[in-house]
């Protein structure tokens, strides 16, 4: 019961979406019938792409050497920190609030505010997978013309955002961190509860509600190679260790 | 199948095919990683393609046109560009909507404006962004993206 609970609340959309369609059934079949033809037609689509946009993110993430890249910033600014910085966010997974801990560590390694820009906006509108769906369901023209436009207006933005900001305009340092379990903890706001960690180091890490959470702290010498590694595997960077 | 289609998954197979004989373990904890993000994501996805149904067989293809046509163009872009901003769907299932939205008569520069203010400006995570780059940064970029998200969309309809 409780684990059905559960589950409605994590898909909450999806139950009042079934709802409408069981209500529906009853006072008029015909358009509940209708809906549900028109839905299924984009169904059968978003399958068809979704096993193709689900590996190729998977291919990006082992493939490209995103470790490089953040680590050629700091020297990297001008033309190259550009093109660094926009290829970092085209070859990334997940939401905007993924990025945010990602940007964070890179402006502390030195990169410039129009870079930071640039990967904010780049990994939030324009990124690999998502300008292949983006041709599927529009077209090759819609999503090519709306690239050029945004390439275009993302350089234009993180040039104007370097000249309006400045670097002590930007807070430093970790603020509060609620340490939970003692060591390690994770910032749950970025998590985007993809559950790599709770593979790596599962009896450090779990799932709960979409999100990660700290089953126990570090307690072995093997669980602390394994949270290490779900740290730097982790991609939104959204688990933190203080090693006392 | 299109050809686009089967494109993707030629090139996508090859690469993984190639990615698995190169490094079997790497190629799996990636794939477990993506996997595991579309499982989150699943529930939303499938409801929102449900909901596509929905909207196109109860608001009449007149009201679509009435409200995102001609008329009143730079009104119904700024309206639809707020909308983008309040809501937090994946960009995933904003395609195939805004797909259905414009074959339902919508004139293309809402959509525009909708589908990039939906990615690159977010009401809901503006207090995390606050956190960690401060409310000046945060303020200027939500605000720059929105005025070129409307900007890239007037430019999409004259062109397109």
């Amino acid at each position: 019961m409780i684990k059905i609970k559960q589950t409605v609340h994590n898909n909450r959309l999806l139950t009042v979406v079934i709802l409408i369609y069981m209500v529906l059934a009853v006072i008029n079949p015909d358009k509940a019938g209708q809906a549900l033809n028109g839905s299924l037609y984009y169904v059968k689509e978003m399958l068809m792409i979704m096993p193709v946009i689900l590996v190729l993110t998977s291919l990006i993430t082992a493939w490209v050497p995103r470790k490089t890249i953040e680590n050629s910033f700091g020297s990297g600014s001008g033309v190259k920190g550009s093109i660094l910085s926009f290829l970092l966010g085209s070859f990334s997974a997940g939401p905007i609030y993924a990025a945010f801990p990602v940007c964070k560590s890179l402006l502390n390694k030195g990169a410039g505010i129009s870079n930071i820009v640039i990967i904010l906006s780049t990994w939030a509108v324009i990124k690999v997978p998502m300008l292949l769906n983006e041709a599927k369901f529009l077209s090759l023209k819609f999503m090519i013309m709306r690239w050029i436009l945004t390439t275009v207006s993302i350089f234009l933005m993180g040039f104007i955002m370097s000249k309006l900001i400045k670097a002590d305009d930007i807070p430093t340092g970790q603020l509060e961190e609620k340490e939970k379990n003692g060591d390690l903890s994770i910032n749950s706001a970025c998590c985007m509860g993809c559950g790599l960690c709770t593979k790596i180091a599962p009896y450090n890490l779990g799932m709960e509600s979409k999100k990660a959470v700290v089953l126990q702290s570090v307690c072995s010498e093997a669980q602390q190679i394994q949270v290490l590694e779900a740290m730097e595997k982790c991609p939104a960077k959204a688990i933190r260790n203080k090693v006392s | 199948m299109d050809i686009f289609t089967a494109l993707f998954w030629i090139v996508t197979l090859v690469w993984f095919f190639v990615s698995i004989a190169k490094d079997n373990k790497k190629t799996v904890n990636a794939l477990k990683m993506s996997g595991g993000m579309m499982k989150g994501m699943a529930g939303e996805i499938l409801a929102i393609l449900f909901l596509i149904g929905l909207i196109m067989t109860f608001v009449p293809q007149d009201t679509v046109r009435h409200f995102m046509g001609e008329s009143n163009l730079l009104l119904s872009t700024i309206i639809f560009a707020l909308i983008g901003c309040i809501t937090l769907i994946p960009a995933f299932v904003a395609f195939p909507l805004a797909g259905s939205l414009l074959d339902a008569g919508a004139n293309l520069v809402p959509v525009v404006a909708f589908l990039t203010t939906l990615t690159m400006v977010g009401i809901v995570t503006f207090p995390l962004e606050k956190r960690e780059f401060g409310i000046k940064f945060t303020l200027l970029r939500n605000s720059l993206s929105f005025v070129f998200a409307i900007l890239i969309a007037l430019i999409m309809g004259v062109i397109l």
